[in-house]
């Protein structure tokens, strides 16, 4: 070290190095700016010290270094092709993590909500299949008692009170050839319990069932239908009081009776 | 690329391929690769230990020198020179987490090696002296200038690494230096 310079000859090697302080390099490296005198021997100090890196093992890149450098060099810094490595540091925080919750929470509102509507169109759908079932039905109904009704071998048994209810009435629509049979009364609701029963009482045998109903039942015109054996030789019809359910045989007191 | 012309660019000097890399010659950044980048990146790897990184040391002034070749003044220094040093510092930054400064210009840390490594013959003329001037110290001063260059150690760092006086190391290192230069010059 002289006056002039704060680093004497032998140690331009030694500062190229890297191995004084970082407070003595940092005075050096401001003198060498303004000295050239130093700036050379630091140079040619820096270049022999620089040699020290072919002790190193020799190594050759990947071939795909160069590759990626030319791409680099061809797309220019716009498309800047990063060298692929795997990196130890956390994942940066992307710009779209800022919507991903809101998003996340209103996907899910938006589910529940589709969930809570899909519930009620699913019971909408079961009443309107319900209601389908009903009217198939409805319509099975009408459009058999219609074939009675027009047909031409349809025939017209009068149902006569007895005294059991005086001012009973009613009638029977049969045809023998179909197997079916309507009819309708106009009886007062019975006791407790109890239901009015049809029959179809054949020429040899026992009496038929044609179902049990109740007066409120054939309001508004309705008429019940029945299905009997086909062709079956009918002698008369009779409604009796029957326990709910009915009775495979006529048990209670007649209130109808009509013969054909 | 011929045969033709790859013997042509292999004669070319280092600063040929730099005025031609300054008129966007990809050839002539290809064929500057092919003569430094083996010596880059060993010495990037013996530094990092880490073949991605010291990938991506390469490519990173390789890159620079293409797009700042034009800063470079030939009679400052020597490009070689310049690409060993600022690999060197560049992988010393990165290995212990310093900030570099990648965007350091061609015309900072002017580097003037005291031989040619334009040809291969050179480079393994001088490896060869390089290696053999190592082995040929004592270890105790091989590992000192060692520390000092691939670990980016300062003085005081290699004795408390080498649990060595302050003193002892300064000695070594200084006479490995002397046996460098004078094997060197």
């Amino acid at each position: 070290m002289t006056n002039d310079h704060p680093i004497r000859a032998e140690e331009f090697e030694l500062f190229a190095l890297g191995v004084f302080p970082t407070e003595e390099s940092a005075s050096i490296l401001a003198h060498v700016d303004s000295c050239p005198e130093c700036a050379r021997k630091l140079a040619e100090a820096r270049g022999r010290v620089a040699l020290l890196a072919l002790a190193a093992p020799e190594k050759n890149p990947p071939a795909v270094v160069k590759q990626r450098l030319l791409e680099k060099v061809r797309a220019g810094e716009s498309a800047y092709v990063a060298p692929v490595r795997i990196r130890e540091t956390r994942p940066p925080v992307r710009w779209w993590n800022t919507i991903w919750a809101p998003a996340a929470l209103a996907l899910a509102v938006a589910t529940v909500f589709l969930w809570i509507s899909d519930r009620g169109l699913e019971r909408q759908l079961h009443e309107i299949q319900r209601a389908t079932q009903t009217y198939q039905k409805e319509t099975q109904h009408a459009q058999a008692l219609v074939s009675v009704l027009a047909a031409q071998d349809t025939v017209t048994v009068k149902l006569d009170a007895t005294p059991a209810i005086p001012k009973a009435w009613g009638y029977v629509k049969f045809n023998p050839r179909m197997g079916m049979m309507c009819y309708t009364a106009d009886l007062p609701e019975p006791p407790p319990d109890k239901v009015y029963q049809m029959w179809a009482v054949p020429m040899t045998g026992n009496p038929v069932s044609a179902g049990v109903f109740m007066p409120s039942a054939l309001h508004n015109g309705h008429m019940p239908m029945a299905k009997v054996p086909t062709g079956m030789d009918c002698k008369w019809f009779c409604v009796t009081v029957e326990p709910k359910g009915g009775k495979p045989a006529p048990t209670g007191p007649k209130v109808l009776v009509g013969t054909l | 690329m011929s045969r033709a012309q790859g013997a042509e660019q292999q004669n070319d000097s280092d600063w040929s391929l730099l005025e031609r890399i300054v008129r966007k010659d990809e050839l002539a950044l290809a064929a500057l690769y092919d003569r430094y980048s083996g010596l880059v990146f060993a010495e990037a790897t013996r530094i990092l230990r880490d073949s991605g990184a010291a990938e991506e040391v390469l490519q990173d002034l390789f890159y620079q020198v293409w797009r700042t070749a034009e800063k470079f003044d030939p009679a400052r220094g020597s490009l070689p020179g310049w690409l060993l040093v600022a690999a060197r510092n560049r992988s010393i930054s990165r290995l212990r987490r310093r900030s570099s400064r990648d965007d350091e210009e061609l015309t900072e840390n002017s580097v003037v090696l005291p031989c040619t490594l334009e040809t291969t013959a050179a480079q393994n003329q001088l490896l060869g002296r390089v290696k053999t001037v190592l082995s040929s110290m004592p270890d105790g001063q091989r590992e000192a200038i060692e520390l000092a260059y691939f670990e980016g150690m300062t003085h005081s760092e290699i004795a408390e690494h080498l649990g060595a006086p302050l003193g002892t190391v300064k000695t070594r290192i200084r006479s490995a230096v002397e046996i460098l230069k004078q094997a060197l010059a």
